[in-house]
C-alpha cells in the first residue's frame, strides 16, 4: 500500500473513531466512498495511469475501498444496535403503575371447599346427586330410621313449614331419593344446604353438608375406612386418624372420624380443645332398616354412608372464627378467597 | 352427664389415668367432653379457723380477721365477705397459693393494712358457681389440713356426652359396665338393700296399673319415721360433684339412685296420698296438676299419670306433683320405681314442654329389672341416713313381664359387614365382655340381650357391638370393589358450574344468603305468597324466599352501608313457591347485583357506572356462553324502575328480569341511584340449551364494509332501524352492528346520531360497489320514508 493510501486509511480510521451516530458514519461513507468521495476520486485518477500501473494501483485502491467499506458496515451495525437500544429503553413506562385489567371475583369459600371435597370423591368414581331443601318428614326422618317421638330427633332441631314439611336437617334424604331411583352398585355424593334451629358463632340455622353413599355386594366397614382415609389424606394431608363408635339412626355400626388436629399437629390447642384430634365426619354401615325403606335386598347388599359439614371444614381451612360471616355477603370477607 | 371416678370405683377396680380412661370411653363411643379435676390446681389452700373478726379501721365494708391455719402465729387477713363470724372454719389460700382462676396470692396491703392470705368462696376454689360469701366449712374440719383432702377434691369428674341410643350408660353403673368391658375387668358392688322391714306393704298401699303397655311395671316401697333433713356430707358431695343440687335427704336419695344405677325414682309424702292407693292411668280430660316446679299444668288423655284414689299426684316419668311432695314435715315416704314406655314419656314431656332428668332417662329406656333394686337400695339409704323404718316388701305390679330379646347373629354376616375374619368363638368372647350371653347355633350365635340394652334389637346392632369390642381402629382399610352405575352431571349442574366460573372471571363475588328471609319485606320482592315456617328462629328468618332479589338487595345495601360502593355480586340458589296440595316447588335461580362501576381502579379512564346496557350485555354474554337463544321484552317487575327494566324471554317463556332498582327502594342516603339486579330462572335456561351445531367454513373471499351514519328522531328505536337494514341487506349482509350513539352538540334537538357498521359478503364471488350501492340506497330511502331517519 502506498503511503498516500495509508495516510488516507489512517485519516479515515481516526475520523471513524470519533463517529458517534449512524449519521456520522453515513457522512464518512459519502466522504470516502460517495460519488465524489476521496477513494472514488482515486479510482477516477486511475485513467491517467498506464495499463500496467493501472492494474497494480487499481488493485490497491480497491483493496482500500473494501477495507473502508467493511469497516463502515461493521460500525454501522454496532451503532444501529446501540441506537435502537437507546431508543427502546427510552420507551420504558413507569413499571410501578398498577395493572388495569378488571379484577377477578371470587367463589364463595364454602363452594370452593365443597368443590375440593367433591373432586376427590368424583375422582374415586362417585357421582353427584341432589335433592330438595324442603323435604317430607318421611325422607328426612322415617326412611332414615328416625321414627317420630324418638330421642334421636333431639339431635337435630328441625324447622317445620306450615304444611308439615320440614327444611331438611341433613343431606341424607338425598341417599333415599337416589336409592329409590337407582339400583346398586352405586357410589354417590350429595351436596347441599341443610337447616337446624340453632344460631351462634359455631352454628348457623343454614349450613352446607356433603353426603356420601356406597352400596353393593360385600361392601364392608373396611371399605368405609379405606375410602374415607383416602379422602382425608387427599384433603388434609397424610396424618394420624381414628374412628370412634358413635350413633346415627341410619347407620349401624356408626362411627365418627377424627384426624390429628391440623393446627397443633396433635399437641393440643384451643381449636381441638386440647385433645389433639379434630372430628371431620360421621359415617357408618347403612342400617338394614334404611335398605328396607327403599326396598333393597338387605341380604344381598351392604353399604356405607358418611356426611360432613362443609362450612366447618371451610372454617378450619381458612381460620374463619364466626360461621355467620359465611352468610354475611360482606365483600370485605368474600374478596379474601 | 358428669361421672365421678371415685364413684365408678364402687363398681370397678380401675387404676388407669384419667386420660387413659377418657380415651378408652371415647374409643368405645361414649364421648368424654371434658376431664375435670377440681383439686388439681389448688395448692397451698388449707382449712383455717377464724379466731376474731374486727372492722377494718379505714374501710367500712372490709373486715380484719385473725385466722389460725395451724402454722405458728395466726394470720392477719383482710376480707370483703360478710357471712363469717369468729369460730367459723373456712378455706384459706396461703401466700404463694394459686387459685384455679390463675390468681396468685401474695402478701398485700389492703387500705393500709397487711393481709397475709385470702379466705375463699366456693367459686374461688373452682368447685361451684356459688359466690355468695365465704365457703363455711364443716365445724369438724381439721385446722391446717389441705383443702383438697378436707373436701375430697382429689377426684376426677368426666363430662360425658351420651348418644340417644345409650340410655343404659346414663349412670355410674352404666359407665362402669362399659369400662369393665373395655378393660376386661370384673364388675362388682357392695350388697344392696333387701326387702326386710316391719309390717307388710300390701296392707298399707295398693298399686293398680290400668295401662300395662305404657307402664309394664310399677313398684312402691314404704318407709316410716323418716326425719327429713340435710343429707350427710358424702351424699351431698357426690351429688354436687355430679351437678345435682342437694335438696333434702329423701330427695337426695332418689337422685342418688338415679345417678348410681340409672333408675329415676320419685318420693311421695305417704300422708298426702288419698286412699293409700297408687293408680297408674291415663289422665282424664281437663285434669290438672301442679308440678314440683310450681307450675299448674293441664293434662290430656294421651298422658300417663300416677294418681291416688282421687287425683293425679305425678306425671308418669316426667315430674311429681307439688301437693304430694316430700316436705320438712313428712314422716312417711312412699318410694316409686317404675318402668314407663319411652315413647309415651317423650310425647308427654314434649307436650308439656317439661324436661327432667327423669324423663330424659325414661325416654332412652331404663332397666325394668332395676325396679326392686332401686326401691330396696333407697329404703336402705333412708334407714341409714334419715332414721327411717322400711316396711317389709315391695308393692310390685308387674303385669307385663319383660321377655328377654334373642337375636340371631350370623358369623358370616358379621365378618362380611365389618370386613374381618373372626371365628364364632372369638365373637362370643367379645360379646361376653359386654355381658351379652350367647348360645351357639351351628356357625351362628343366638345372643340374649339384657333388659337395659334397648339399643340392641337387630343383627346389625350386635355387629356394631362386635366391631366396638374388636376396636374400630383394628379393622383393615380396603377400597370398595364395585363400579358404580354411571350418572353424568345434569344440564343444570353443568350450567351452574359454568356460570360460577364465568362470573368469577367477570369480577363477581359469590354470595350465599339464607333460604329464609324476613316475613315483613317490601311486597314488591314477593313473587308468590311465601311458604312460612311454623317455628322460625325469629321473624327475620321466617318466610321461605320466593325469589333471590331481596337477599341480593339486602347484600348490596349492607355493603354500601359499609362504604363499599363498587359491587358485583352473584348468587345461585333455590327459590321456593307454594305448590298444589300445600306442598312446595323449588326453582333454581341465578341472581346478579351491580352497584357503582366495573373498574374503579382503572387509572387511565374515568370509571363508568353500570347501566341497563351493562346488565343486558352481561346477560347476552351468558346466553351466548350457554348457547341459549334469548329475547328481551318490556319488563313489569315492581322491584325495578318502571322504565329501566326488561324481561328475558326464552322462546315464549319469561325466564327472568333485570333492571334498575326502583327509586322508592333507595331508603338510605348512601345508596347510589344506579343499583341493578337481575334474576334468571336456570331451570328454564337449562331446557333451552342448544347443540353447538356444525362448523361453518371460513370465508375465502373478502368482505366489503360500509359505515352508515344516521340522524334519527329519538323516538325511533334502534331495533326498528336494524330491522330495515337487515331486511334490505338480505343474505349478503353478513353482519350489522351499532358502533356509536351520539346526542348533543351538532345534532338537532330530539334527535340522535346512530352509526352502523355493515359488512357484506358473497361466499361465491367478490362483491363490487355496483352490487352494494343499490342495496344501501334502498336502505336509506326506506329509513327516510318509514322512520324519518336521514343519512348524516
Amino acid at each position: 500500500m502506498s503511503d498516500s493510501h495509508e495516510q488516507l486509511l489512517k485519516q479515515y480510521l481516526s475520523e471513524k473513531a470519533k463517529a458517534a451516530t449512524t449519521a456520522d458514519l453515513e457522512g464518512l461513507r459519502v466522504k470516502y466512498l460517495g460519488k465524489k468521495g476521496e477513494v472514488t476520486e482515486l479510482l477516477k485518477g486511475l485513467g491517467k495511469l498506464s495499463i500496467e500501473e493501472r492494474k497494480a494501483a487499481g488493485a490497491a485502491i480497491n483493496d482500500l475501498k473494501t477495507q473502508i467499506q467493511s469497516s463502515l458496515e461493521e460500525s454501522m451495525r454496532e451503532l444501529a444496535l446501540k441506537e435502537q437500544e437507546a431508543r427502546l429503553s427510552a420507551e420504558k413506562p413507569d413499571h410501578s403503575l398498577p395493572g388495569t385489567w378488571p379484577t377477578a371475583g371470587s367463589l364463595h369459600p364454602v363452594v370452593q371447599v365443597a368443590k375440593e371435597v367433591a373432586d376427590i370423591f368424583l375422582s374415586m368414581g362417585f357421582f353427584m346427586a341432589e335433592g330438595p331443601e324442603i323435604e317430607d318428614e318421611y325422607y328426612n326422618f322415617e326412611a332414615l330410621n328416625v321414627p317420630s317421638h324418638h330421642p334421636a330427633r333431639d339431635m337435630q332441631d328441625t324447622f317445620y313449614l306450615e304444611s308439615g314439611q320440614v327444611l331438611r336437617t341433613q343431606t341424607s334424604p338425598v341417599q333415599i331419593r337416589t336409592m329409590e331411583a337407582l339400583q346398586p352398585p352405586l357410589k354417590m355424593i350429595g351436596l347441599g344446604k341443610v337447616f337446624r334451629k340453632d344460631s351462634d358463632i359455631t352454628h348457623s340455622p343454614m349450613f352446607n353438608q356433603m353426603e356420601g353413599l356406597v352400596v353393593g355386594e360385600n361392601i364392608s366397614m373396611a371399605d368405609l375406612k379405606g375410602t374415607l382415609v383416602m379422602f382425608v389424606e387427599n384433603m388434609f394431608g397424610k396424618r394420624p386418624y381414628r374412628f370412634r363408635p358413635s350413633f346415627f339412626p341410619f347407620t349401624e355400626p356408626s362411627a365418627e372420624m377424627d384426624i390429628q388436629c391440623i393446627f397443633c399437629e396433635g399437641k393440643g390447642c384451643k381449636v381441638c380443645k386440647g385433645t389433639g384430634w379434630m372430628e371431620v365426619l360421621g359415617c357408618g354401615m347403612v342400617n338394614p332398616k334404611v335398605f328396607e325403606a327403599v326396598k333393597y335386598d338387605t341380604e344381598k347388599y351392604t353399604g356405607f354412608a358418611f356426611g360432613m359439614g362443609i362450612d366447618r371444614i371451610a372454617m378450619l381451612r381458612y381460620g374463619i372464627n364466626d360461621i355467620r360471616l359465611l352468610f354475611s355477603s360482606d365483600v370485605r370477607f368474600l374478596r379474601q378467597f | 352427664m358428669k361421672v365421678l371416678l371415685s364413684w365408678l370405683k364402687d363398681y370397678i377396680d380401675i387404676n388407669e389415668t384419667p386420660e387413659r380412661i377418657a380415651d378408652a370411653l371415647n374409643m368405645s363411643g361414649l364421648e368424654v367432653e371434658e376431664i375435670i379435676q377440681p383439686g388439681k390446681n389448688l395448692n397451698n389452700v388449707v382449712v383455717g379457723k377464724i379466731l376474731s373478726r374486727d372492722p377494718h379501721p379505714d374501710a367500712e365494708k372490709l373486715s380484719l380477721c385473725s385466722v389460725d391455719v395451724n402454722r405458728g402465729q395466726p394470720l392477719q387477713i383482710v376480707c370483703g365477705a360478710n357471712n363469717m363470724k369468729a369460730g367459723d372454719k373456712v378455706p384459706v389460700a396461703l401466700i404463694g397459693a394459686r387459685l384455679p382462676s390463675g390468681f396468685e396470692i401474695s402478701k398485700a396491703k389492703i387500705r393500709g393494712i397487711e393481709s397475709s392470705g385470702m379466705m375463699c368462696s366456693k367459686r374461688e376454689l373452682g368447685i361451684s358457681e356459688e359466690h355468695g360469701g365465704l365457703y363455711i366449712l364443716d365445724e369438724n374440719a381439721e385446722i391446717g389440713q389441705n383443702i383438697v383432702n378436707a373436701l375430697s377434691l382429689d377426684d376426677v369428674i368426666f363430662e360425658i356426652s351420651i348418644t340417644p341410643n345409650r340410655g343404659d350408660a346414663l349412670s355410674h353403673l352404666g359407665i362402669a359396665r362399659e369400662l369393665s368391658a373395655i378393660f376386661n375387668l370384673p364388675l362388682h358392688r357392695d350388697p344392696l338393700g333387701d326387702e326386710d322391714g316391719e309390717g307388710h306393704v300390701a296392707e298399707q298401699v295398693t298399686v293398680e296399673i290400668q295401662d300395662k303397655d305404657l307402664c309394664p311395671r310399677y313398684g312402691a316401697r314404704l318407709v316410716h319415721n323418716v326425719k327429713v333433713g340435710p343429707s350427710p356430707d358424702w351424699l351431698k358431695e357426690r351429688l354436687e360433684k355430679a351437678g345435682i343440687r342437694s335438696i333434702n335427704n329423701v330427695v337426695d336419695v332418689t337422685n342418688y339412685i338415679m345417678l348410681d344405677i340409672g333408675h329415676p325414682m320419685h318420693a311421695f309424702d305417704y300422708a298426702k296420698l288419698a286412699g293409700k292407693k297408687i293408680v297408674v292411668r291415663p289422665a282424664g280430660k281437663d285434669e290438672r296438676i301442679a308440678t314440683l316446679d310450681n307450675a299448674e299444668r293441664s293434662l290430656d288423655s294421651s298422658m300417663l299419670v300416677i294418681a291416688d284414689a282421687e287425683k293425679p299426684v305425678a306425671v308418669a316419668g316426667v315430674m311429681g306433683g307439688l301437693h304430694s311432695s316430700v316436705t320438712d314435715d313428712t314422716t312417711s315416704v312412699l318410694l316409686e320405681a317404675a318402668f314407663f314406655d319411652p315413647t309415651s314419656v317423650r310425647k308427654t314431656s314434649k307436650r308439656l314442654a317439661l324436661m327432667s332428668d327423669s324423663s330424659y332417662r325414661f325416654e332412652r329406656g331404663t332397666n325394668i329389672d332395676n325396679v326392686p333394686i332401686a326401691l330396696n337400695e333407697a329404703a336402705r339409704l333412708l334407714k341409714q341416713i334419715a332414721g327411717g323404718n322400711p316396711v317389709k316388701g315391695i308393692a310390685d305390679a308387674y303385669p307385663k313381664p319383660e321377655v328377654l330379646r334373642q337375636i340371631k347373629v350370623r358369623t358370616r354376616r358379621v365378618n362380611r359387614v365389618i370386613g374381618i375374619n373372626l371365628s364364632p368363638v372369638q365373637i362370643e368372647t367379645l360379646l361376653l365382655r359386654l355381658k351379652l350371653d350367647t348360645r351357639r347355633d351351628g356357625e351362628d350365635l343366638i345372643v340374649s340381650v339384657p333388659p337395659y340394652r334397648h339399643d340392641l334389637s337387630i343383627e346389625a346392632d350386635i355387629i356394631e357391638e362386635v366391631a366396638r369390642m374388636y376396636g374400630y381402629n383394628n379393622i383393615p382399610t380396603t377400597l370398595p370393589a364395585i363400579t358404580s352405575v354411571l350418572q353424568l352431571p345434569t344440564p343444570l349442574q353443568k350450567m351452574e358450574k359454568r356460570l360460577r366460573d364465568h362470573f368469577v372471571s367477570c369480577g363477581f363475588n359469590e354470595i350465599m344468603t339464607y333460604s329464609f328471609i324476613p316475613a315483613a319485606i317490601d311486597e314488591c320482592f314477593r313473587e308468590k305468597k311465601p311458604l312460612m315456617l311454623q317455628n322460625p328462629l325469629s321473624e327475620d328468618l321466617s318466610a321461605m324466599r320466593t325469589s333471590l332479589k331481596w337477599g341480593m338487595f339486602d347484600a348490596l345495601k349492607r355493603n354500601i352501608l359499609n362504604d363499599e360502593f363498587n359491587l358485583r355480586l352473584f348468587e345461585i340458589g333455590k327459590a321456593f313457591h307454594p305448590a298444589a296440595g300445600g306442598l312446595s316447588e323449588e326453582h333454581s335461580r341465578l341472581c346478579i347485583g351491580f352497584s357503582g362501576s366495573a373498574d374503579p381502579k382503572d387509572w387511565r379512564r374515568s370509571a363508568e357506572t353500570f347501566d341497563l346496557f351493562s346488565v343486558k350485555g352481561l346477560i347476552q354474554n351468558i346466553a351466548d356462553l350457554l348457547k341459549v337463544k334469548v329475547r328481551y321484552a318490556p319488563g313489569s317487575c315492581s322491584v325495578f324502575h318502571p322504565a329501566v327494566q326488561m324481561e328475558l324471554m326464552v322462546g315464549k317463556i319469561p325466564a327472568g328480569e333485570f333492571g334498575q332498582l326502583h327509586p322508592n327502594l333507595l331508603d338510605n342516603k348512601k345508596m347510589p341511584k344506579c343499583i341493578f339486579i337481575a334474576e334468571i330462572d336456570l331451570d328454564k335456561l337449562a331446557t333451552a340449551i342448544e347443540d353447538a351445531g356444525r362448523m361453518k367454513p371460513i370465508p375465502e373471499l373478502p368482505a366489503v364494509r360500509r359505515d352508515l351514519a344516521l340522524l334519527a328522531p329519538t323516538a325511533v328505536a334502534h331495533r326498528d332501524i336494524l330491522k330495515i337494514l337487515t331486511t334490505e341487506g338480505k343474505q349478503l349482509l353478513e353482519d350489522c352492528y351499532l358502533f356509536d350513539v351520539y346526542q348533543g352538540k351538532g345534532i338537532p334537538e330530539n334527535c340522535r346520531s346512530l352509526a352502523f357498521a355493515l359488512s357484506f359478503r358473497d361466499p361465491k364471488k367478490t362483491l363490487t360497489d355496483e352490487e352494494i350501492q343499490p342495496m344501501i340506497s334502498r336502505m336509506v330511502s326506506r329509513l327516510d320514508s318509514e322512520l324519518a331517519v336521514k343519512l348524516r
